[in-house]
């Protein structure tokens, strides 16, 4: 895969935190506990807001995010700062997280977490948070999804916002799983392409 | 999976893998395979890591929301607990032969870490290290009976690593389930107590390493709380399942 184009335009003040993010995880890496307390401080709002979207339940959205954190502390060295931006592999961890209790829990929200999250995607509201830095990236993925048909893109939102498997997904449009696997597919190459040409 | 579609212009076999993986679609066997093949080529780590760049604003668009104060006291809590257990599973990583049982174990019994520090180096036998195997990723698939629920591993021989995926399991909080390999003699030998609901990475000792192979055959018992009793025999055998390379 191509490396996809990188903003040139960012907030400096995003780009400040998150090379302070990126600094933190090092030294937690190496050992430094003092370092998880000030990620948590950068990080936890947005993650917790992350976990309490796809789970819908506080009490399990604080689990959530112990794991996560405490999960860090112990691997901060898996994070690679030549592969992701360190808020989206948090971000991401926070959603596998929040996934995985979903799951476990045996109730992965058919449609009402990933309708209403797919609704939001694309209201083109613009975070409250200035902790956390939302750069070109979040502009381009936006475009993208909106440019994809609609079930493709339904697909790919209820999949990645709320939890469904290919399984979940076929039965829930009842259609077969070959059929789902194809709009995935589709919307994916459509999503490449577009991404690229940001 | 059987009906896949044909291939799609412009993403290639491992991109669209790699994006099926992030977004979370997988299940079965094309899971086991993703997630092998993250943990050892770098190259598939990559196209993983692109998707998750393109997917994660997704999230980061999310209302950002305080959790409560005690959230962090617990997880500074938690942090102290690691401390204790770190200095006990460390002392476990040079126990060859009982490394995934142990600390399974020491987790389950939530034994004081002193007495097991004691224990531990009162039972270690020598350090014995071995080049890795140049074995093939080995995953298997184990239907829990009467259940739609299955146990996912993958074998990453290079690591002498085993990854045992529960998810969906729930505890009864009255039995345990201890997974086991069959050997070539056909002894069995634990792998550990199966944690419900969690994926959990553990090291196998190198003796056993050898036995880790395309067809080897595991299962699944029912034991107490805490696995099997070291003075009684096995429970009933409540699933089974093999190794496939993959």
């Amino acid at each position: 895969m191509q490396q996809a184009p990188l903003g040139v335009d960012r907030d400096s003040d995003a780009e400040a935190a998150r090379a302070a993010l990126k600094a933190d995880i090092a030294r937690l890496a190496t050992g430094d506990r003092s370092a998880l307390k000030d990620i948590y401080r950068a990080t936890s709002a947005k993650l917790y807001g992350i976990a309490l979207r796809i789970l819908g339940d506080e009490r399990e959205a604080e689990d959530a995010v112990q794991d996560i954190y405490l999960d860090l502390w112990k691997r901060a060295e898996r994070y690679d700062p030549a592969r992701a931006s360190p808020i989206s592999w948090l971000a991401t961890m926070a959603r596998n997280r929040a996934v995985d209790r979903l799951r476990t829990r045996g109730k992965v929200a058919h449609a009402s977490v990933p309708e209403a999250a797919a609704a939001h995607v694309a209201d083109g509201s613009v975070p409250a948070d200035g902790q956390i830095e939302l750069d070109q990236r979040d502009a381009r993925i936006h475009f993208c999804l909106e440019q994809l048909e609609k079930r493709q893109r339904s697909a790919i939102s209820r999949a990645f916002l709320g939890g469904a498997t290919y399984i979940q997904l076929a039965e829930d449009d009842d259609v077969p799983l070959s059929t789902v696997k194809s709009r995935v597919h589709r919307g994916l190459s459509r999503l490449k392409a577009c991404i690229e040409r940001q | 999976m059987t009906d896949e579609p044909a291939p799609i212009p412009g993403l290639t076999a491992d991109e669209v893998l790699a994006g099926e993986f992030v977004l979370g679609l997988l299940t079965g066997e094309r899971l086991l395979l993703a997630r092998g093949r993250l943990a050892r080529e770098p190259d598939f780590a990559d196209a993983v890591a692109h998707w998750e760049d393109h997917f994660a604003p997704l999230l980061e668009r999310w209302d950002a929301v305080e959790p409560p104060a005690s959230l962090w006291q617990r997880i500074e809590a938690g942090m102290s607990d690691d401390d204790a257990q770190g200095a006990v599973t460390d002392i476990v990583a040079l126990d060859a032969m009982r490394t995934s049982i142990m600390r399974w174990r020491i987790v389950a019994a939530g034994l004081g870490a002193v007495a097991v520090v004691s224990l531990l180096v009162a039972i270690s036998p020598p350090v014995r290290t071995t080049e890795p195997a140049p074995d093939p990723l080995l995953a298997a698939s184990i239907p829990i009976a009467d259940t739609p629920l299955r146990l996912a591993l993958t074998w990453v021989p290079e690591r002498q690593q085993l990854t045992v995926s529960s998810t969906g399991l729930v505890p009864d909080g009255v039995h345990d389930h201890e997974l086991w390999l069959v050997d070539r003699a056909g002894d069995l030998h634990s792998l550990g107590v199966i944690v419900p609901g969690e994926e959990a990475r553990f090291s196998v000792s190198p003796d056993l390493a050898g036995d880790f192979r395309d067809g080897a055959q595991l299962v699944l018992t029912r034991e107490p709380l805490g696995g099997k009793p070291a003075d009684a025999d096995a429970g009933p055998v409540v699933a089974e399942g093999e190794f496939t390379a993959i």
